[in-house]
């Protein structure tokens, strides 16, 4: 966690259908800590497009730091995204799609020197690479 | 361009998850059509909604006028599209101009100064409870309030007759 005391750290925005992202965030408190200027916001069918804005807006707001705010949603295409997609900015803000545990269990693994979108990439190739079909790891592991 | 209008929509979220995930496949729909002014000629939203459809699906945007113009509303006949608009104000402007679907589905409508809400998504504001009772009344348009294929359709004309009554 020795990043997250540093003057201006990077914010993160989780955005999901539901409670997901509440839901992940929390499994990756159990695991990991505490995590510290990480927000949710979570979408359903009852909020208007404009209130979902102004929701995450106000969230925005709050993350960010001077640093940037990294947005992670769950689905491309999907409306979290969607709306995410319209707040994107060079340098301040960043989109990440497809959220998932292995992720937010390596926001807190941030390196000093790195900016937004070098943490935005790092977390999701980190996502990327934590997918695995075991079959295949174990017949690797078999054959080789 | 002769299409098969299979679903016409009003979705203020236009192409999200319930449209990809559901709509798409129970239709076996080949396009998407997106009638919405704010829409045509916004290049980065358009890109991002290209991105979020599967490749074989074409994605047409035109103005409301533009698209009154170009399409034609029939069944049967062609490759089968979804046409989407984001409110009712827009579906009932493309009926006037020409296009006469004879059933609309509301999907997600998040109206200011909401009158009456008949499900989770759809919250009405007066105009639109006038719009469509005079799409039922005059025009003799089915509304079919459903989110998504398999949810059962919400009656419209219990909607407006508690309104009127």
């Amino acid at each position: 966690m020795e990043a997250r005391g540093g003057i201006g750290m990077i914010g993160v925005l989780i955005t999901t259908h539901g409670n997901l992202g509440n839901e992940l965030i929390r499994a990756a408190e159990a695991i990991k800590g505490p995590l510290k200027n990480v927000l949710h916001v979570p979408v359903d069918q009852t909020k208007s497009v404009e209130q979902i804005n102004k929701e995450m807006s106000s969230a925005i707001k709050k993350l960010d730091q001077g640093q940037g705010v990294l947005i992670m949603t769950d689905l491309f295409g999907g409306t979290p995204s969607n709306i995410s997609l319209s707040f994107l900015k060079e340098g301040k803000i960043e989109v990440v799609t497809g959220v998932n545990l292995p992720m937010m269990l390596k926001l807190s693994d941030i390196k000093e020197d790195m900016n937004l979108k070098e943490y935005a990439s790092f977390i999701s190739e980190y996502g990327k690479k934590n997918i695995y079909s075991a079959s295949e790891i174990l017949n690797k592991k078999l054959s080789g | 361009m002769p299409f098969d209008i299979a679903l016409v929509r009003v979705d203020n979220r236009l192409v999200h998850g319930q449209i990809l995930e559901a709509w798409i496949p129970y239709i076996e729909a080949s396009c998407i059509i997106i009638a919405d002014d704010n829409l045509a000629g916004d290049f980065f939203r358009e890109t991002v909604i290209r991105m979020a459809l599967p490749r074989d699906i074409d994605l047409f945007i035109h103005s409301i006028e533009d698209f009154a113009k170009t399409y034609r509303y029939q069944r049967d006949k062609g490759e089968k599209a979804i046409v989407l608009f984001c409110n009712i104000h827009d579906a009932l402007r493309s009926y006037n101009l020409g296009f006469h679907f004879d059933s609309l589905n509301i999907g997600n409508v998040h109206s200011e100064n909401c009158a009456v809400c008949c499900s989770p998504s759809v919250f009405l504001s007066d105009e639109d409870i006038q719009h469509l009772s005079s799409m039922t009344k005059d025009l003799g348009v089915r509304i079919d309030i459903r989110r998504v294929p398999k949810e059962r359709s919400g009656d419209i004309r219990e909607i407006l007759k508690i309104r009127s009554s």
